[in-house]
């Protein structure tokens, strides 16, 4: 009977203590501006292609995967809590097996797609502001997404909705 | 009651140390996992070790630097023994909410009969 009362207990402590996880995961202050560079990185391909020999776009999207690869790693070492999906399990399970912040994470995805297919037809008509003006609405929208992902990770550890 | 309880999880400090991994993060460090369950180094040590030799949690030992980091995460197994464990859980809330509420009704009539709550698992520490 004792252990019955302090069932109920368990539970709300539970949650107590998945808010306190879910508030650790708060991104440094380097994080997002960090995201804003990098994303701007990723869409000066576009230029890059149009304008620098082939081997500098490569150079471009390997930069790219180097500055996301260190924010992630920065991340998980600032907070002490490792998120988002594994590259191994992607491969294994799909891109998508990561649940928590996935409408983030495909919206972000699908923006990236957009921008790239309006500079690429803005560039091919010669509108070079125009498509730095369409990299720069994109990068702010995917640093908006970026946060918004944070936000959906930080909820999925209150509620506790973990991985598959 | 469909959902079975799990013995091994059942005291409160393993409850809390699967129940934060189960939380939406792949790996969690030593550290946050403590401040995050409010428990000491030696007591997370413990039970950690407990539950990586049942086959429930999976341990990572690296080092950033000179400092040695300890990750955990929990293992498809201890998945499965956690969610069957919470949902008992919660069937045992509402069982005992249930029983609060008659027993609060039956105050007024004595002829009521009450409901006892379901046995509890005795833990294995």
């Amino acid at each position: 009977m004792r252990d019955t009362a302090r069932n109920p207990v368990a539970l709300d402590l539970l949650q107590v203590q998945r808010n306190r996880l879910a508030d650790r995961m708060r991104p440094p202050w380097w994080y997002l501006p960090g995201c804003a560079v990098a994303w701007a990185v990723g869409f000066t391909g576009q230029f890059s292609l149009r304008y620098l020999p082939r081997v500098d776009y490569w150079a471009v999207g390997i930069a790219t995967v180097a500055v996301w690869g260190l924010l992630q790693w920065g991340l998980t070492r600032a907070t002490g809590i490792q998120i988002g999906p594994r590259p191994l399990r992607v491969l294994q399970d799909g891109l998508f097996y990561y649940r928590p912040g996935r409408r983030a994470a495909i919206a972000m995805f699908v923006v990236c797609l957009a921008v790239g297919q309006v500079q690429f037809r803005l560039l091919r008509h010669g509108q070079l502001a125009a498509a730095i003006a369409a990299a720069v609405l994109g990068v702010a929208a995917e640093v908006v997404l970026q946060s918004a992902w944070l936000r959906q990770i930080r909820q999925a550890l209150r509620d506790g909705g973990g991985t598959e | 009651m469909t959902a079975k309880p799990d013995p091994f999880i059942h005291p409160i400090t393993r409850l809390s140390i699967c129940g934060l991994l189960a939380a939406g993060a792949d790996w969690v460090e030593f550290a946050a996992l403590r401040d995050a369950a409010e428990i000491s180094d030696s007591v997370l040590s413990k039970q950690s070790v407990m539950l990586e030799d049942a086959g429930y949690v999976e341990v990572r030992k690296g080092a950033v630097g000179r400092r040695p980091r300890t990750w955990f995460r929990l293992t498809a197994k201890g998945r499965r023994a956690l969610e069957d464990h919470l949902a008992w859980l919660g069937q045992l809330e509402e069982t005992v909410s249930a029983a609060t509420r008659d027993a609060t009704q039956g105050a007024d009539d004595p002829e009521n009969e009450r409901t006892a709550p379901p046995a509890v698992p005795s833990s294995a520490d």
